[in-house]
């Protein structure tokens, strides 16, 4: 209520400029056009509507990532109320460096405190906050779920992008989980959309491999293609978004990012209302989906079996 | 009468008590209508929000509920030693359809791990793992159900292990992991009234649900779990409605049910504005309906005060001017009540005192020339028409000073004033006490009547003793003023004859006079009495003759009179001796 009146006095105070959100983002409009909507969703139920009472000013770094911090500095230059810095870890990291004052809220698929964009999940400190959906976590269980589906490979392939933040730790994970499953892991880098091929061309060589992709948003966002590449190749693979397997792949298994999203909306929203992001703990999604598609499983002549298809929260067919 | 004197008298009294009376009982039935309004509201607020608090208990055990009948579907069939893929199928299943469920772990009847499966960490599949020591294994087996304290995952996200046994130890035990957040969607959709919440607390008093999910992250810190516990305190453990402060320091009202199972509490709170919102309206409406009533009532007593008190004034008015002397004035009451009937009476006491006063009047003028006997008489007879003018017998009586033209032009005035006014004085008695009318006095002269207006016996007679009373008293005076150096004589004339008496003059000068040659006659024959000499015609010596001493003193020439008028007198020295005479007759 509290935050109602403050925000409602500093909006008359201001007449006629609304707040500004500086919104950053890693990628296009188009492939970035289902988590604006997400987005906008979850402003809205915190009472924001854009072009009513708020505005959004966006930069587009449209895949070139090396382009986030000058973009983030230029959003802190034009004194935006709050930041929203979303589709993973890079775009975090480069608002945190922008600005020590200014409110930021996130939205990544990795660990926040592991990579010290926060202090802690219940006390962030400082002037950042977010949601984090849990893809980075559960890259194991990718590589679990590839095992399951080719219970007797010996080797699987997994695809790194060798400039994101959390490439290593997800890397020491996977060995872990490959240690457990009994599996040999071969690493492919990729941070281009040029080594993709070569990445597919590889795996279809060797011939008895899947395919583990890491949490990446480079690699999220680009899941058409690398589900094009899947299917020339013939490789069965996994990644972390649904778009992969609704664009033709095999599976993907990640955190829900219309839920992360929606709730960085409702926390940029919050904190627009007058909240600190001090006072606002990072959210962590408490969906993380399996979805499978038959039809291309049924192409690779590898059947999910009935306690996999069990489980599985989308199934394509 | 000024408004700020009515405010002092009985205005004000009247309208105190008429406004005491009216207010009072109004005041006092507001009082106890508020009160009682208080009252219910707060037994309906205790009733609604105990209502609301156990329907939201009942939802989050619904919740709970929920979870422990899918884990009952894992624990049905006895294990045997090979691995049960279709178990692991359900456990996938209930994952999928549980979305709270965060992990599950299988275990058998020996208590080892056959089947663990995660949303985030690796699956383990016939571990083998001995966990008999578990506690959630040992408490299952102890109560079929078993609840752990709630845990806050990387001190964040409240989880909350449920582990349950089948209903023999060879089905094995169940135990699952459970996200508390998913709560947040039932906490949420509980709403009483308007802003109306829900929140809950673990057994240690911990949030762990709330419709701000935030402050659910931060559980288990003090801090932010302190001021929710308070409320549940404030509660008690009677159950029943409380008031508190939230987080924010407002005040609401709070009622708590506990969830059987996880031992929760779940507490329902209404901002105490909202709660107490329809008692503040019929407050307003009380407080609203008593003031008008009282100024109703004001102007009630106002104007039955104003009914009171005006007649009073009225009254007052009426009498202070009454009193003043204005008898003519009337007081015009028409209530038809009391004050009229006491206005009437006044009106007829003033009409009274205004004939008393008119006949006061009558008297005091008849007084001048009748005496005061003969005046009372004329004012008893009730009314004076024996002053009207008629033709009667009487007898004229003069009588003046000789010698007091000089004395008076070479007298001071204070002698000469003096002088009359012992004559005067000395006249009148004799003129009152022989009930004789006095007609008028000039200077140092009298004229008096007889037998007129009121008819005497022996009227001459009379007017012979008045005569020589007359005489006889101012010979004493002139004694008086001898020894002074005043030189003065005195004689008196009396004639008897038809005359015509009655009033003359006008409205406010009326005089009783006689008419007629009788007057002439007495008046000369003053004229002609020398000092100490009282002379009277024939007509008078023949009403006497007999009875006082008459001295034939023959005829005389009477100015006026063509012939010799035969004159008597009665010598002043046979005075005393008819005196004397006289009063062995009494």
């Amino acid at each position: 209520m509290a935050g109602v009146a403050t925000w409602t006095t500093r909006s008359y105070a201001q007449k006629p400029s609304m707040p500004v959100i500086g919104y950053l983002c890693p990628e296009s409009p188009e492939l970035f056009a289902s988590r604006l909507q997400a987005f906008h969703q979850g402003l809205g139920e915190a009472g924001f509507v854009e072009g009513r009472n708020v505005k959004i000013d966006f930069q587009w770094a449209n895949g070139q990532y090396s382009r986030l911090p000058g973009l983030a500095a230029e959003l802190v230059a034009r004194n935006v109320d709050v930041l929203v810095a979303p589709g993973g870890a890079p775009v975090a990291l480069a608002a945190k460096a922008a600005s020590t004052t200014k409110p930021i809220v996130f939205e990544m698929g990795g660990d926040p405190v592991q990579l010290h964009v926060v202090d802690s999940l219940s006390r962030p400190g400082g002037n950042i906050t977010g949601v984090s959906s849990l893809s980075v976590d559960v890259s194991p269980k990718r590589l679990e779920f590839m095992r399951d589906l080719m219970p007797t490979a010996t080797k699987l392939m997994v695809v790194v992008n060798p400039t994101s933040p959390t490439a290593q730790s997800q890397l020491q994970k996977l060995h872990a989980a490959a240690d457990t499953l009994g599996v040999r892991l071969e690493i492919l880098g990729a941070s281009k959309e040029a080594e993709f091929d070569s990445v597919f061309a590889a795996v279809a060589k060797d011939g008895a491999s899947g395919l583990v992709f890491t949490s990446d948003p480079y690699f999220a966002f680009r899941s058409s293609q690398l589900a094009a590449l899947a299917v020339k190749y013939r490789v069965p693979a996994i990644t972390q978004t649904r778009d992969f397997p609704i664009a033709g792949g095999l599976m993907s298994y990640g955190g829900d990012f219309m839920q992360s999203h929606r709730r960085a909306g409702i926390y940029a929203g919050r904190i627009l209302m007058g909240e600190k992001p001090s006072d606002l703990p990072v959210q962590l999604v408490t969906k993380v989906e399996l979805v499978i598609n038959l039809k291309a499983a049924k192409l690779l002549g590898h059947a999910f079996s009935s306690a996999f298809v069990a489980g599985a929260d989308e199934v394509i067919e | 009468m000024f408004p700020r004197d009515r405010f002092r008298g009985l205005f004000y009294k009247y309208f105190l008590a008429l406004f005491v009376a009216v207010a009072t009982p109004l005041a006092f039935s507001a009082v106890i209508e508020g009160w009682f309004g208080y009252r219910d509201q707060r037994a309906r607020l205790d009733q609604w929000l105990g209502l609301q608090s156990a329907s939201a208990a009942a939802e989050i055990h619904d919740f709970i509920h929920g979870i422990t009948t899918q884990l009952g579907w894992l624990v049905q069939l006895p294990w045997t030693e090979e691995p049960d893929e279709r178990r692991r199928t359900d456990a996938l299943r209930l994952l999928r359809q549980t979305p709270a469920i965060a992990s599950l772990t299988l275990l058998d009847g020996n208590g080892l791990e056959r089947l663990y499966i995660s949303r985030i960490g690796l699956n383990r599949i016939e571990s083998r793992a001995d966990r008999s020591a578990d506690p959630a294994l040992v408490g299952a087996r102890a109560a079929r159900i078993w609840f752990s304290d709630v845990s806050y995952n990387r001190g964040s996200e409240p989880y909350l292990t449920v582990a349950m046994v089948g209903n023999r130890p060879a089905v094995g035990t169940v135990v699952a992991e459970v996200n508390l957040k998913l709560i947040w969607d039932v906490v949420s959709a509980l709403k009483f009234g308007r802003t109306g919440y829900a929140f809950i607390l673990d057994r240690s008093g911990r949030l762990i649900a709330h419709p701000d999910i935030s402050l659910v992250l931060r559980g288990a810190e003090e801090a932010t779990s302190k001021p929710f516990r308070a409320v549940r305190d404030a509660i008690g453990p009677t159950r029943g409605f409380a008031t508190s402060r939230d987080a924010q320091g407002h005040y609401v009202a709070a009622s708590a049910a506990p969830v059987q199972g996880p031992d929760w509490t779940v507490v329902v709170a209404q901002p105490l504005s909202e709660a107490y919102a329809p008692l503040y309206a019929a407050l307003w409406r009380t407080a609203m309906l008593l003031a008008i009533s009282s100024i109703l009532a004001g102007i009630l007593a106002y104007a039955l005060a104003d009914r009171m008190t005006e007649p009073i004034k009225l009254l007052e008015e009426g009498t202070e001017r009454i009193g003043a002397g204005a008898l003519d004035h009337r007081i015009s009451i028409h209530t038809g009540d009391e004050f009229q009937r006491l206005a009437d009476s006044f009106n007829r006491m003033a009409s009274e005192l205004e004939l008393a006063q008119q006949h006061q009047e009558r008297i005091a003028k008849l007084k001048r020339f009748l005496a005061p006997q003969v005046a009372d008489l004329v004012d008893r007879a009730g009314d004076d028409s024996v002053l009207d003018g008629r033709r009667t017998d009487v007898v004229v009586v003069f009588c003046d000073l000789r010698g007091f033209t000089a004395f008076s032009a070479g007298a001071t005035p204070d002698e000469v004033m003096s002088v009359l006014s012992e004559y005067y004085e000395s006249l009148g008695t004799v003129v009152a006490k022989f009930e004789a009318t006095l007609i008028n006095f000039s200077g140092d002269g009298l004229m008096v009547l007889v037998n007129a207006p009121v008819p005497i016996e022996e009227p001459a007679l009379r007017a012979i003793d008045l005569a020589v009373d007359m005489q006889k008293n101012v010979q004493a005076l002139i004694a008086g003023w001898r020894s002074r150096g005043y030189h003065v004589g005195f004689g008196i004339g009396l004639a008897s004859g038809p005359a015509t008496v009655g009033r003359i003059g006008y409205k406010d000068r009326l005089d009783y006079t006689a008419i007629g040659s009788v007057v002439n006659l007495a008046a000369r024959l003053c004229a002609s009495a020398a000092d100490k000499e009282i002379l009277i015609d024939a007509k008078v010596a023949a009403g006497v003759k007999g009875k006082r001493p008459v001295e034939d003193l023959g005829g005389r020439k009477i100015k006026g009179f063509d012939e010799a008028i035969p004159i008597f007198g009665i010598s002043f020295n046979s005075l005393s001796l008819a005196e004397a005479g006289r009063s062995p007759d009494g």
